[in-house]
């Protein structure tokens, strides 16, 4: 049986009408084609399918689709605004953070969620925070410092 | 992997969600962050018909201190526990201990109720369906022989919360529900030993409702350690939470509970009683050491053997005295 459920996604309203087995993720990507929100293991562990719930960082195949009732949901569609990227996939960009490109979105999302957190975090902080992503091709020193550019771009302002 | 098909059911009270469960007994399970039960969900290790999910009881969230104590509603995050000044205040080491627990992206999720009623793990049991296909079924699975043993006689599937031991060191109780009455009872008393029902609420009869924790006095100190393979994410190979108070440097309270290395949480209490009324030498602590190792027997559930966790076990006390004792090298 359905279960109809609201919530906003990426700042826009959605009424869903939802199967109550869907996880999140699925919900996204198979039924919204929010597709940029990628599927790794599926388990918890790897951070690839992270969205912010509530503007905290969550892997999105442990969330059941029904509990987003009234729930803000921002996935990693929505970080480039009026067709801008965003300076942490600039710093990405630039840095050379992204080989594959598989963890960047929940990798950008959760540096997102501690940079609004905490503006200026330390070396530390930022390996505390992408704990949770894991990332097979950077080997995690050039994702390390594009944050970093972000954070001292935003010092410097 | 999709999850399998459940009607999702929502109370809005303690009282309703005691009624479902007795309902439903046997067919139903309660979900609370859902880290931990989605994975084994997904595995075909748990098909409940019915899934409760609690979001609606809002007297289950939330941090308050109340007559003396704590009282923690087994739904805050694990986050939230982080987060909470009151917690970092009053009791540095359940932060310290919440911060273990798997990554950043979990404990957004995980709450302190679903991490205190964790299941037992095994590496014969927390596999994919078709993993556990190719191999005969285990005890936990439904099989005849524990997999490690090659016996009938018990599961052996590991004790793995890391809030446990921390909860128990600083003599957490726990209010337990049914449809009839309210109980309240120490943490310790909540576990059970048999790793295929580890805890009172595992059968579904009962309801975990309420944490308290007793506001400790200031000179109480208190720590919790974990050793695992990846420091980013992973259960414990075994964890450690230690609790001392001295007086004139005299142990005068000691409390020792160790996680990872049996069918619940383990009190050494060798170890703790040879602490009581003494004075910390390098001899005692190395002889409390040695007895919390000798009194463990550990299995091969993960991919450590029982002699390393009692290695482990070993420098762990050794290092959580010293550090209470504040004994530098």
């Amino acid at each position: 049986m359905k279960k109809i459920i609201n919530t906003v996604i990426n700042g826009k309203e959605y009424e869903l009408a939802l199967e109550q087995n869907r996880t999140l993720l699925e919900v996204l990507r198979e039924e919204l084609g929010f597709t940029e929100t990628k599927k790794g293991c599926d388990q918890g562990e790897c951070g690839a399918c992270t969205v912010l719930l509530d503007g905290k960082p969550v892997s999105s195949c442990l969330v059941l689709g029904v509990n987003i009732e009234g729930k803000k949901v921002m996935t990693i569609e929505a970080l480039a605004t009026d067709g801008r990227l965003h300076p942490l996939q600039e710093a990405f960009i630039n840095q050379g953070a992204i080989q594959c490109g598989f963890c960047t979105p929940g990798m950008l999302l959760v540096a997102n969620a501690l940079l609004n957190n905490n503006p200026h975090p330390t070396q530390v902080e930022i390996k505390e925070a992408i704990a949770g992503n894991i990332c097979r091709c950077t080997g995690y020193v050039k994702i390390i410092e594009a944050i970093e550019t972000v954070a001292q771009e935003t010092k410097t302002c | 992997m999709h999850l399998p098909k459940f009607d999702y059911l929502e109370p809005e009270t303690i009282r309703e969600t005691c009624q479902l469960l007795k309902t439903y007994q046997g067919e139903s399970m309660i979900i609370a962050g859902g880290s931990d039960l989605i994975v084994a969900m997904k595995q075909r290790l748990k098909t409940p018909k019915y899934l409760i999910g609690l979001k609606k009881v809002a007297s289950l969230q939330g941090i308050a201190e109340e007559n003396g104590e704590l009282i923690i509603g087994p739904l805050t995050t694990l986050q939230d526990l982080v987060d909470s000044a009151t917690v970092q205040e009053k009791m540095p080491l359940l932060v310290q201990a919440a911060r273990e627990v798997g990554s950043p992206l979990i404990r957004s999720i995980a709450t302190i109720g679903g991490n205190l009623c964790l299941d037992n793990r095994c590496r014969y049991y927390n596999q994919s369906e078709f993993w556990r296909k190719a191999n005969q079924q285990c005890i936990k699975a439904g099989g005849r022989k524990c997999l490690i043993t090659n016996k009938t006689d018990r599961c052996n599937a590991t004790f793995s919360s890391d809030l446990a031991p921390a909860l128990i060191a600083m003599e957490a109780k726990v209010t337990l529900n049914t449809p009839e009455s309210e109980r309240i009872i120490s943490l310790a008393d909540f576990y059970t030993a048999d790793s295929t029902k580890p805890n009172q609420a595992s059968g579904g009869g009962m309801f975990l409702s309420k944490i308290r924790i007793p506001l400790p006095t200031q000179s109480l100190r208190g720590i919790y350690h974990k050793h695992r393979k990846r420091q980013s994410i992973d259960f414990p190979i075994v964890g450690l939470a230690g609790t001392m108070e001295f007086a004139g440097g005299v142990c005068q309270k000691a409390q020792l509970v160790l996680t990872g290395v049996g069918s619940g949480p383990i009190i050494a209490n060798t170890a703790v009683n040879k602490l009581l009324g003494q004075r910390l030498t390098s001899e005692l602590i190395n002889d409390c050491a040695l007895a919390a190792a000798t009194g463990i027997r550990p299995y091969k559930t993960d991919l450590t053997t029982p002699s390393y966790k009692r290695k482990i076990v070993q420098l762990l006390v050794a290092e959580t005295i010293k550090v209470l004792g504040g004994i530098s090298e």
